[in-house]
């Protein structure tokens, strides 16, 4: 059930000032509508930019919230029946097909702020034509491999560079005694959309033939590779014994206590569930690639990012560029972000903290790092069927060949489904 | 041979072993050496390897160094020049020699490249530079790379000062330079800092070590002592050489200074890596050693194969030759081999000879030595498993079984000797079946002749007993009679009386003797039988007589019954039958109580092959009987039973004795059946042999067509109806006389008078001479009457012929008699009997010569002689018998009486003496045997000298009357009431 919460916020103070100032003085003030997640738009950031642009505009924002799990089916029917607002947030650039981007959505690419933004980030909101979808505001962070510095150095060894040098890594810390990679393969499903993410994302035409069904995983000698790689980690004891058993709150006491050298994640989970009190601290941990053998180099994949599209249709799509154009400006975001822990999504962006173990790869990040491509692109795909397919190759229940054969059929079943949806 | 086998069983084996344990060690230094040798090698082979590639590595080193310092000039001369020429000469000097980027150094160790990048470097500490070095860097992108750098003279490039230039490396493009294809491409090298630190490494990719020492310390089995070894060789640019272990795997690590500033070229190849070449070396080796092994292994299999075959060869030969040899052997020997294996019990061996033995197969007994039971008839189990296992080993067991041929059905003994051997560890059991049969035999005669010996002796003591007081009866009467005679010698009633006693016992005392002597006779097995053909209705008529009265006198009724169609003439010993007969039924009168009943039955035995005349006489009694205890040994000698009646009759105990052996001579049988009280049954069954057939003449058939048989037991009529029967007579019979008058009167009246009546003499109601009587009267005279009689008939004869009776038959009934009887009554011109002589004195007026060399036999004889009217001479042997006959005158002697046993000259001697010589009556005068010698054999003996007949001492006058007066012509007719014969 919706339950639509209207919450109109009016700017009471200085609203004459504000007036004078953003609309050219004596402008009629106008209300935008903002729709998104009821948690997205209780961000303080988000609040923040909100209060600074009506306290400075005398603009009203009229703040559409819907309950999380409700969101893209309530906004779907929005836009249907004609209710769309001016402004719709929504994650990421993907599954946006139900929202007819070309007739409701206005194409950012030529903005001025647009220079501003993080490549990462850039590119997060832009769809496979080039076209700046929205504004990405909101909390970055950047996946990698984290590993244990302190242990390795102490080992006498260094991060790997190259794949090559990470087999060789994974063997020498395997030969020694150590679990080199913690992968966490009960219930944790975000792993392989890391290896996969550099063959879609550096090759956007197999994503096209893929979604249009003219090729399918087993196509791919990347795919393959991975899925090979990933077996034959499993079988040298690169993921150590028990890690079938493992699951999310197994990921911290492994790595933690140096069983695992390293781990596939993301740089805020240090922040919000890395235990403290283990033998070794995030200080510890540094951020190399992730190698899946899909790519020499390694990669990284960028954060799941909140985006604010603009209602092309809406009367009040000036006024909206105006509020993008007021987010994007560094004294504005700088103030809204100010003290929250996110990787940069502007390029100006001083205010907030960023993880050092990001700040010390920033180089290697700016380099490798790659949009979140498979989870996103990939038509059908689901991260669990996928974590559930590698745990039968896993079990023996199947080598890597019939695992890539059940991930294609996997894919296509959910596609169907979400079509039919 | 015993130790030769010792030596195949034991020593070949243990120094086999030996061998095999020496080869396997000598095998296992020599691998040792050569693997340790090998190692050496291949370690020195790193060393010099890896010292060549640092000698390699240092070259390029100083090239780099080089190239640096010959460019100075130019770039200091061009490097404040902004015309691009010394970026076009160093990007030109790049693409020849292949470095990644140049440097221009500040003295603060900041630098940038040809392009402007900044950046900086900390080249090993040594900024600013007096000398060049040569580090490993990060810069400021993150890029690591290798480092040459020479102090240069201070200059300025696009506005940067510097007082060093250099050129950098990626880590690849220096691992390419240090890669060594050697040991399978598994080896790394790494040029270290002496603290550990990793310059460069040919690591596939890229790099993952930063400090070579602390991954040492971490990862290797190297204990600190080893370590600190290391790290002090390091420190002090020696060389050296490591064995340790890393993760699993374990590597030879080779270092060696490069000899610029603190580097060490650093090597690790895996063990097995540099083992693989002594692996391939061994296992050549291996295999050549093996290959070689097993050439002089197989050479050696193939002598011992060889040999062995030569061996097999010369043994199978001489199996066979032995098999050969043995089958011949056994073939011709009575033994049967058997080898059987004591598991399943099957047969390994058989010798041939069993066919011929025993008659079966050799294939069939091969398959299963069962087969053998069928030769023992009774023998449930001849192969008995439980009894061989249970022979401990290297011993034996003996059995003996009858076994019969399966072919000829010869019953033969064999002992059957089983051995429990260990052949070749083989538990065998070998069995031998010997032929026992003639040892059995030989064992069974000495046995029974042992026992004969026994008896015989036995029975010389019974014997002897039994004539002591067999003889002395007698005697003591003859004795004991004659002193009274010489006492009572004046009263003739007494004299008469004592002389008919001493005649008795005479007799009896002589009967005794003949018993004993025919005894004897038979069981010295000279008794011979006399046969020629003789007539049954005579034998039995013969029989009648001389029984008859014996058993009238004990009022007894004595019959004698024919059964069946027995043949009436016959070939045989007609005397041994008829002694057979007379003693058996003697004895039946004898042992019979007065008014008892014998009844003597003669029937014919079937036979199917009509060659011979099977009859069987059957003599049965209601006397005395006997017990089972002595009808058991009736036929023993002097057997006879013990009790009160039996001891009141007189006998020598020998008669059924000589019954029995004249029964088994004349292949005949005999079997008695008798219980006490009620009296006994004795069977006799012979047989004789046909004599020629003898038809009766024709035409006395034709004349006899209808018989009316009278016989108040019906049996004996329907016996004459069936014997008839054959000659095509039609028999009417009548069992009393009226209906037999009757009948003869009903069939005169038709006109069909009967051709033949016969009559029983002894009929309830009328007798026979009566109903012949009274045929008579009404019927005639025409028709010839016969009375048929078991009696004798003299006593009636005259009152019989009176009453029409033409003549008597005998009974039985016999069909030839009847043939014979009536043959004169149909003759008309039948010549008259000559007249009976019986009475006249055939002795008187004659004169003997008696050859007796016994004076008191002579005197008897000459004195019985003259009581009969007759004279004689004697001579006192044979040579004096012989010269009185020679020299008497023609028919002085009227005949010789010749005793036989004499000095001098022997009465057979003396006979063919006399038969020889001259005299004119030589062959035609009489010349009788007077001899104790009895038997049949004298008598053809006497015979056959030339004698005329033959008498027995002591002298019978009946007999000697009727011989007398035969020879002389004067016939002297038998009185039925004597003696027959002349035993």
């Amino acid at each position: 059930m919706g339950k639509k919460i209207i919450s109109l916020i009016l700017a009471l103070a200085a609203a004459l000032t504000l007036g004078s100032c953003a609309a050219g003085g004596g402008s009629e003030k106008v209300t935008l509508s903002i729709m998104g997640k009821q948690s997205d738009l209780n961000k303080s950031y988000m609040t923040s930019i909100f209060r600074q642009y009506e306290e400075k505009t005398g603009n009203k924002i009229e703040v559409i919230a819907y309950e999380d799990e409700e969101y893209e089916t309530s906004a779907a029917k929005d836009f249907k029946s004609g209710k769309a607002p001016d402004i719709f947030m929504h994650f990421h650039n993907a599954d946006l097909n139900r929202f007819d981007v070309k007739d409701n959505f206005y194409y950012l690419s030529d903005e001025k702020w647009v220079s501003d933004l993080t490549d990462g980030a850039r590119a997060y909101c832009t769809d496979a034509d080039g076209n700046l979808l929205g504004l990405p505001f909101w909390e970055n962070s950047v996946s990698g491999c984290y590993y244990n510095k302190t242990l390795l150095d102490s080992l006498g060894l260094k991060p790997a560079s190259t794949q090559a040098e990470f087999d060789v890594l994974c063997q020498a810390l395997a030969d020694i005694g150590y679990t080199p990679i913690c992968w966490p393969a009960n219930g944790c499903s975000w792993m392989p959309q890391f290896g996969l993410d550099p063959i879609f994302a550096d090759n956007p035409e197999l994503l096209e033939k893929l979604n249009n069904n003219e090729i399918s995983y087993s196509d791919i000698s990347e795919v393959r590779d991975m899925v090979k790689w990933i077996s034959d980690a499993a079988d040298k004891g690169w993921f150590g014994n028990d890690f079938t058993k493992i699951g999310w709150d197994g990921i911290s006491p492994s790595i933690g206590s140096g069983d695992a050298v390293m781990t596939f994640i993301w740089d805020t989970w240090f922040d919000t569930d890395f235990e403290p009190g283990n033998k070794y601290s995030a200080d510890d941990f540094a951020l190399m690639p992730v190698f899946m053998n899909t790519t020499d180099g390694g990669t990284y994949e960028g954060g799941n990012l909140n985006m604010m599209m603009l209602n092309k249709n809406s009367e009040n799509l000036k006024s909206a560029l105006e509020f993008l154009e007021f987010c994007a400006a560094p004294e504005n975001y700088n103030k809204a972000f100010d003290g929250i822990s996110t990787v940069n999504c502007f390029k100006g962006q001083t205010t907030n903290i960023q993880s050092k173990i990001v700040t010390d790869a920033a180089a290697s990040i700016a380099e490798k790092e790659r949009v979140s491509t498979a989870a996103t692109r990939i038509n059908g795909y689901s991260a669990d069927d996928v974590a559930s397919l590698f745990n039968m190759m896993f079990d023996k229940k199947t080598d890597f060949d019939g695992c890539v054969r059940l991930m294609d059929e996997y894919r296509l079943k959910e596609a169907e489904a979400q079509a039919a949806e | 041979m015993y130790n030769k086998k010792r030596f195949g069983k034991i020593l070949l084996p243990l120094l086999m072993c030996l061998v095999a344990i020496a080869v396997i060690a000598i095998g296992a230094f020599y691998f040792n050496y050569i693997s340790k040798r090998i190692y050496e090698d291949s370690t020195d082979h790193l060393t010099e390897i890896y010292s060549q590639v640092n000698r390699s590595f240092g070259a390029f080193v100083d090239q780099n160094w080089g190239l640096l310092e010959s460019w100075e000039d130019y770039i200091s001369e061009n490097s404040a020049a902004s015309n691009g020429a010394v970026p076009d000469f160093i990007k030109k000097e790049q693409t020849y020699w292949g470095f990644s980027d140049f440097y221009f150094i500040a003295w603060d160790s900041s630098c940038i490249n040809l392009d402007g990048a900044k950046s900086a470097m900390t080249l090993g500490g040594a900024a600013p530079l007096s000398e060049p070095v040569m580090s490993s860097e990060t810069l400021a992108d993150g890029r690591e790379v290798i480092v040459f750098a020479v102090p240069a003279p201070h200059g300025e490039y696009n506005g940067f000062g510097y007082d060093a230039v250099a050129i950098s490396y990626t880590n690849a493009d220096m691992a390419s330079s240090l890669k060594v294809d050697a040991f399978s491409g598994k080896a790394r090298c790494f040029v270290v800092q002496s603290d550990g630190n990793v310059l460069l490494s040919t690591q596939t990719g890229g790099n993952v070590f930063g400090n070579y020492l602390v991954y040492l310390k971490a990862a290797s089995d190297l204990d600190d002592s080893e370590f600190e070894k290391i790290q002090n060789d390091w420190q002090s640019g020696t060389s050296g050489l490591l064995n340790c272990k890393i993760g699993g795997t374990r590597y030879c690590i080779s270092y060696q200074p490069v000899g610029y500033q603190n580097y060490i070229m650093l090597s690790t190849v895996p063990q097995s890596v540099i083992s693989a070449g002594f692996l391939s070396v061994q296992k050549t080796t291996i295999n050549v050693f093996i290959i070689i092994f097993l050439l002089v292994f197989a050479a050696v299999i193939v002598l011992l194969i060889l040999r062995a075959r030569k061996q097999s060869r010369k043994d199978k030969t001489e199996l066979k030759y032995r098999e050969r040899m043995f089958d011949v052997l056994s073939n011709n020997v009575d033994d049967i081999f058997i080898m059987l294996d004591s598991e399943n019990f099957g047969v390994d061996y058989i010798s041939p000879n069993i066919e011929r033995l025993l008659g079966i197969p050799v294939k069939e007994a091969r398959e299963n030595i069962k087969v053998l039971e069928r030769c023992a008839p009774g023998v449930e189990v001849v192969i008995p498993r439980d009894e061989f296992e249970a022979i401990p080993l290297h011993e034996s067991r003996d059995r003996e079984y009858e076994y019969t041929h399966q072919g000829t059905g010869e019953r033969r003994w064999y002992r059957m000797t089983i051995y429990h051997m260990d052949i070749q560890n083989i538990k065998k059991y070998i069995v031998v079946l010997s032929d026992r049969t003639l040892e059995r035999q030989m064992n069974q005669k000495l046995q029974e002749a042992l026992t004969a010996a026994r008896s015989a002796n036995e029975a010389k003591s019974n014997f002897l007993s039994n004539m002591s007081h067999d003889i002395r009866t007698p005697m003591n009467a003859i004795v004991g009679f004659s002193v009274l005679l010489e006492k009572d010698a004046d009263k003739p009633e007494k004299v008469r009386e004592y002389t008919r006693k001493i005649t008795a016992s005479g007799h009896h005392l002589l009967s005794l003797i003949n018993d004993v002597l025919d005894m004897s006779k038979i069981e010295s097995g000279k008794t011979s039988l006399n046969v020629d053909c003789f007539s049954l209705p005579e034998l039995l008529e013969e029989l009648n007589i001389i029984l008859m009265p014996q058993a009238k006198a004990k009022h007894q009724d004595f019959k004698m019954h024919v059964q069946g169609t027995p043949p009436e003439q016959l070939i045989g010993d007609k005397l041994r039958l008829n002694q057979i007969l007379i003693n058996l039924l003697s004895n039946a009168i004898k042992y019979t109580p007065d008014n008892g009943k014998i009844e003597f039955f003669v029937c014919d035995i079937p036979d199917p092959l009509k060659q011979y005349a099977k009859l069987r006489f059957v003599v049965k009694d209601n006397g005395i009987g006997m017990s089972k205890e002595f009808r058991e040994q009736i036929f023993n000698p002097f057997s006879r039973e013990i009790s009160s009646v039996t001891n009141k009759i007189q006998g020598t105990g020998l008669g059924m004795a000589i019954t029995k052996n004249l029964v088994d001579l004349m292949g005949g049988i005999i079997h008695v059946e008798s219980e006490p009280g009620k009296g006994s049954t004795f069977t006799v069954e012979l047989s004789f042999a046909y004599p020629e057939k003898d038809e009766t003449e024709s035409w006395i058939k034709q004349e006899v067509s209808r018989i009316l048989v009278t016989d108040d037991e019906e049996e004996v009529c329907l016996n004459i109806r069936e014997l008839m029967l054959d000659a095509g007579m039609k028999v009417e019979y009548e069992t009393d006389g009226v209906s037999a008058v009757k009948t003869a009167l009903e069939a005169h009246r038709k006109g069909e008078d009967f051709d033949v009546i016969l009559l029983d003499w002894k009929m309830p109601g009328l007798d026979g001479v009566e109903t012949a009587r009274r045929i008579r009267e009404q019927v005639g005279d025409e028709i010839p009457i016969l009375v048929l009689t078991s009696y004798d008939w003299s006593d009636i004869e005259i009152e019989a012929r009176e009453a029409g009776i033409n003549a008597f038959m005998p009974k039985p009934f016999f069909a030839s008699t009847f043939w014979q009887t009536i043959k004169p009554l149909f003759i008309k011109h039948a010549e008259q009997p000559e007249p009976d002589v019986a009475d006249a004195n055939v002795m008187e007026g004659l004169h003997f010569l008696i050859a007796e060399d016994n004076d008191l036999n002579a005197e008897i004889l000459t004195e019985m002689l003259g009581m009969e009217g007759a004279t004689s001479e004697r001579a006192a042997d044979g040579r004096e018998a012989v010269d009185m006959f020679e020299k008497s005158e023609p028919g002085h002697f009227d005949m010789i009486l010749m005793d036989v046993q004499m000095p001098n000259m022997n009465g057979y001697d003396a006979t063919r003496a006399i038969r020889a010589s001259s005299h004119p009556e030589a062959a035609d005068i009489p010349i009788v045997a007077m001899t104790a010698n009895t038997f049949a054999e004298d008598v053809k003996n006497a015979l056959d000298s030339g004698m005329n007949g033959h008498l027995s001492k002591p002298l019978n006058m009946t007999t000697a009357r009727e011989m007398i007066g035969r020879f002389t012509n004067k016939n002297s007719a038998p009185n039925q009431s004597d003696e027959k014969g002349d035993k």
